[in-house]
């Protein structure tokens, strides 16, 4: 007994003694001197993590699996139809630009752990669903990475960071627009209570907070229904909201949710106008029995003009999308994925301009940005990371005819109640 | 009062939905002891074989291969996996269920993507309006459907051969097996029974007011459990008290959320889920479920 | 049966084992540092959550609660105070325990049904858990932070932070994951070694006893209410401590996390290791978290899955098939789990070797 032990003891003391004095040696890890420094390489340009002679990699962090699915999957071929179209032009500073896509599912874990994996080897993140997990990786972007990530959420909870970038309105901002066209246009007044549908969670509330502002401004009461995601069946808020005698309804939910909540409003004649943020429509519900009372009296808040504006590079933009990917929907997640990444390509090239492909010259790059626009209606101001990169609001319209399933019925715009907003406050 | 009595009458609707998948489980339970928490992805095949069909043969076929369909992947399951169980531990039979959930909502979520299918249903938005009450005519016709198959369901329990046998398993399956059941055939009807109810109730969640079946419409079969719980797992009469308690319970919580913000909002999926707690507390075999008599 | 070369065989393995395991972070890239993380950490719950499931039958989906509770709770304790957010700024690793404690705490709460319930409908009972956790993790926004989650403060232990501060060891430059991965390989043999001491103790035979025949058990003087209520406060106890891991592996808690799809991994972990046993608990915990890691980071070179948007099966999609197979195939095909025919074959030879 005594002498297993023994040997037991002594094994484990000489591999341990072993391993301490090979660890040094043999350790990838192990620092060396002047490693970890940026280079300077072809064309006197600097670089750094993700950049090479020959390619720039973009990290995606996006969900084609989980409850985003939708949006992540629109928005990812929207940024890969753009990298092609960049390196088919010989791409930018004379290197290709490469996506690593890596689908976490709504899964915190794998998001987080998708995050650790790129983020030693791309420059940045041209796309990262799923507000939540950002801020997760929030402390790590902020501290030691410092590479720019452009999230695809509009939450004014995610501004402030000099690397995380929200392009376009945050909901706020937009609920506060949308408040604003319910009163111009849709007979809301003065001394009226204004329903709000909201999502629990970042998107919701943070549209809530814009909506409170905008009542407060305009003497509104706003009457509150939360709802989960998991919530099909609009019924009961239609009724309490028309208890309450709402005379005008703004939407923060799903594309589900709405369809759900204008289709019973229209069937019991609550009489009021119903406006939904961006995330608040998809393309798909016009084939469904909610089609014609969206048609009829819903509208569509967002940063954005729709895929299907009357603009060359709108046409540019689905002409090549549908060639691309000919059985897939044309919906916003096309034009929100195609600005991100054009967003990103920008400050590359001002970046390669600057001869600093570092992340650092990125970053600054972004920050000289003031007045970006990439063709649909709204021009962007990143000069500013508490700000988002724009307050204008465009009111849309779901209809069946036009590409996309929506119309413009209000061009971009900016409220003076957004303009006052302090985002975040 | 108009909205308390439109919200109730809802929650009465909508309950008899549940009513009908948590009759389902109960009836798989009864056959086999098994919990099935596959009920889910059943409900989700029998709506998506519908929404696929309904298009090329029309609605009423479409329902009907939708019933059968479910109905064949509940019988299936039971003949490729749980009967290669029988006699193991129950708690673990539970568990190969989750399993089984786990590859068929896969599978299915993965067919629908990311699209949100309409069911072809006839009654459209259309809605009825008593005496300032509005009811959708869906819901009309899910209380119609809910209660003639229940019905008819109760019927079956009581005077087919299949019901005396199922009666019996249930009863006790050991003297039930000497007594010439045979269990196999009892436990493969009762798991496609729940697979047919279940695609029943997968129609009358996906129509209006809901806009059609998309991949979390599943999610709702979860409401069933408590529904089956809190009225009790071995019962029939639970099955359908529990199911309209938690129809009711969901309706209600959610119609006056604004006056019971003390508790926070969106109380309304939770509150299924209290009111068993809560009724566990004092009944731990739910409201009629039998109080395990052991003969030792 | 006295040859020395075969007695020794099995304490050198475990020796190498655990050199090998002290030796990774020396070698291994934070990726893999932090998956392994996950992996215990899950393994800590996944024993806990044995005891409870394996050993004595109950079955519990709302393990996932206890998790929140435990991460969360060492937020809160932790803490600081800053702007909406509550804290209590204890030490660490006082918070640390505290947070165990607290979910034992959950867990003696809900004991009234959790002692009374059997099986299934406890399961299904537990439920409700999730429920309540989503609720209160979205709505109580002063402690969790509501949906963005709150921080989580770093361990501090002997001086030493386990945070992202470089601290060079033999030249490799230790961050938070390199520290952090020898707390858990503490934690879990810890863990390991005292569930293996109650399984093959007189608790474990009442277990057991519960599980196999409740109503001999009672005869045979087992307290069963008793029994499964202590079961199910120590199996909250494992999860909280899993909980407060995983929260600083995170680094911020998002209530997301804490759902039901997480309760039913812990259960496939059980089943697919092993039910009932310590080191089937560990070896389900790794394979299923780290199985949809290995299948995203190398879906371009599998056969079968395709890169995400392609069209095909995801690498998200194709682990969920293989662990939900895994689970009807182990029951199937390994009644006792992944570790069933090695623990057989030892179970062999100690009956050999005693007399």
């Amino acid at each position: 007994m005594t002498t297993r032990h023994q040997v037991t003891r002594t094994t484990a003391a000489a591999l341990a003694a072993l391993l301490a004095l090979t660890a040094a040696g043999c350790s990838s890890k192990a620092k060396d001197s002047g490693k970890d420094g940026d280079k300077p390489s072809a064309g006197g340009i600097k670089t750094g993590q993700g950049v090479t002679d020959k390619t720039i990699k973009l990290g995606v962090l996006t969900d084609m699996t989980g409850v985003y699915a939708s949006l992540g999957k629109s928005v990812t071929q929207a940024q890969q139809l753009y990298v092609k179209q960049v390196n088919a032009d010989g791409g930018i500073c004379g290197r290709k630009v490469e996506l690593v896509v890596r689908d976490h599912g709504y899964d915190p874990q794998k998001a987080v752990s998708g995050y650790t994996e790129l983020s030693p080897q791309v420059l940045g993140f041209a796309q990262f669903i799923g507000s939540p997990f950002v801020a997760a990786v929030k402390q790590r972007v902020d501290g030691q990475d410092k590479g720019l990530v452009i999230p695809q959420a509009w939450s004014a909870s995610l501004l402030g960071s000099p690397y995380i970038r929200v392009i376009g309105n945050t909901y706020d901002v937009e609920t506060i627009n949308a408040v604003d066209f319910l009163m111009k246009e849709k007979g809301l007044k003065k001394g009226d209570k204004l329903g709000h549908v909201y999502f629990e969670g970042d998107y919701g509330e943070n549209a809530l907070a814009g909506a409170k502002y905008a009542a407060e401004e305009a003497g509104l009461t706003v009457v509150e229904q939360k709802i989960k995601p998991t919530d099909n069946d609009m019924t009961a808020q239609v009724a309490a909201l028309k208890k309450a005698g709402v005379k005008g309804v703004v939407i923060s939910a799903g594309p589900r949710q709405a369809a759900s909540f204008v289709g019973v409003a229209t069937a019991v004649k609550l009489q009021a106008p119903i406006i939904g943020n961006n995330s608040a429509f998809s393309p798909q519900l016009l084939a469904t029995q909610a089609g014609p009372a969206l048609m009829k009296n819903y509208y569509v808040a967002s940063p954005t003009q729709p895929i299907g504006t009357d603009s060359p590079d709108a046409k540019k933009l689905v002409a090549d999308y549908k060639a691309a990917y000919p059985s897939d929907a044309l919906d916003n997640g096309v034009v929100a994925g195609w600005t991100a990444a054009s967003v990103f390509g920008e400050a590359l090239k001002k970046a390669c301009t600057a001869k600093d492909l570092t992340r650092e010259g990125v970053d600054k790059a972004l920050l000289t940005i003031d007045a970006y626009d990439s063709g649909f209606g709204t021009t962007h101001d990143f000069t500013d990371p508490k700000a988002p990169s724009s307050r204008q609001t465009v009111v849309l319209q779901p209809d069946k005819k036009v590409t996309g399933g929506m119309k413009v019925v209000r061009e971009a715009e900016v409220s003076k109640a957004a303009e006052s907003f302090t985002v975040g406050g | 009062m108009t909205t308390f009595a439109e919200l109730l009458l809802n929650g009465i609707s909508i309950g008899s939905v549940y009513a009908l998948i948590a009759l389902g489980f109960v009836v798989i339970f009864r056959a086999t002891e098994v919990v099935n928490f596959a009920h889910a992805s059943l409900l989700l095949a029998g709506g998506y074989v519908t929404a696929v069909l309904h298009d090329d043969i029309g609605f009423w076929l479409a329902l009907l291969a939708g019933i059968g369909g479910a109905a064949a992947v509940g019988a299936g399951v039971e003949f490729l996996v749980m009967r290669r169980y029988r006699g193991s531990n129950h708690s673990v039979l539970a568990i190969v269920t989750i399993g089984v959930d786990i590859l068929l909502t896969t599978e299915l979520t993965r067919r629908i993507g990311t699209d949100v299918l309409a069911l072809g249903d006839p009654w459209g938005d259309s809605v009825l309006t008593v005496a300032g009450v509005s009811v959708a005519h869906t819901r009309i016709a899910a209380f119609v459907a809910a209660g003639l198959l229940i019905t008819a369901f109760l019927l079956a329990f009581r005077l087919t051969s299949w019901g005396v046998a199922m009666r019996a398993a249930a009863e006790n399956s050991e003297t039930a097996a000497l007594m010439g059941v045979r269990l196999g055939r009892v436990s493969l009807g009762a798991w496609a029974v729940a697979g047919g109810l279940a695609a029943v109730a997968a129609l009358f969640l996906t129509v209006f007011p809901t806009p059609g079946l998309e991949r979390s419409t599943s999610l709702a079969a979860m409401k069933a459990f408590p529904a089956a719980i809190l009225g009790g797992l071995d019962s029939t009469t639970g099955a359908l008290v529990g199911g309209f308690l938690v129809g009711i319970t969901e309706s209600l919580a959610t119609g006056y959320q604004g006056d019971l913000t003390f508790l926070g909002r969106g109380i309304g999926d939770l509150a299924p889920y209290l009111v068993m707690v809560a009724v566990l507390l004092v009944r731990p075999a739910g409201l009629f479920g039998t109080k395990e008599l052991a003969r030792v | 049966m006295s040859d020395p070369i075969k007695r020794l065989r099995r304490p050198a393995l475990w020796t190498a084992g655990a050199v090998l395991l002290l030796a990774l972070p020396f070698y291994l890239d934070r990726f893999w540092l932090q998956a392994g993380l996950f992996a215990m950490a899950a393994a800590i719950g996944a024993i806990g959550l044995n005891l409870l499931t394996g050993s004595t039958g109950q079955l519990s989906m709302g393990h996932a609660f206890f998790l929140a509770v435990g991460a969360y709770g060492y937020c809160v304790l932790a803490g600081d105070s800053t702007g909406t957010l509550t804290g209590l700024n204890l030490p660490s690793w006082l918070a640390a325990v505290l947070a165990v404690a607290l979910a034992g705490v959950a867990g003696g709460l809900f004991s009234p049904i959790a002692g009374r319930l059997q099986g299934a409908y406890l399961g299904i009972a537990t439920l409700a858990l999730i429920f309540i956790g989503q609720h209160v993790l979205f709505n109580a926004h002063d402690l969790t932070g509501g949906f963005n989650g709150r921080d989580v403060p770093p361990l501090s232990l002997f001086g030493v932070t386990f945070d992202e501060s470089e601290l060079l060891v033999a030249a490799v430059p230790f961050g938070s994951a390199e520290k952090l991965w020898y707390v858990a390989l503490l934690a879990l043999a810890g863990c390991a070694l005292f569930a293996r001491g109650v399984l093959r103790g007189r608790p474990g035979r009442a277990m057991n006893a519960i599980r196999d025949h409740r109503i001999a058990a009672g005869v045979l003087g087992v307290p069963v209410a008793r029994y499964r209520a202590g079961v199910f406060v120590l199996s909250s106890m494992y999860a909280g401590l899993a909980g407060v891991l995983l929260a600083l592996v995170f680094q911020r808690t998002v209530p997301e996390y804490f759902g039901m799809i997480l309760s039913l991994e812990y259960l496939a972990m059980i089943v697919i290791g092993g039910l009932g046993s310590v080191a089937g608990a560990v070896v389900g915990a790794v394979f299923v978290s780290l199985l949809p890691q290995l299948l995203t980071r190398y879906s371009d070179a599998l056969p079968l899955v395709s890169a995400p948007g392609t069209g095909g099966v995801a690498p998200g999609e194709a682990s969920r098939y293989l662990y939900g197979a895994a689970v009807v195939a182990v029951v199937l095909f390994l009644p006792g789990g992944l570790v069933r025919p090695a623990f057989r074959r030892r179970k062999t030879t100690t009956s050999e070797e005693s007399p």
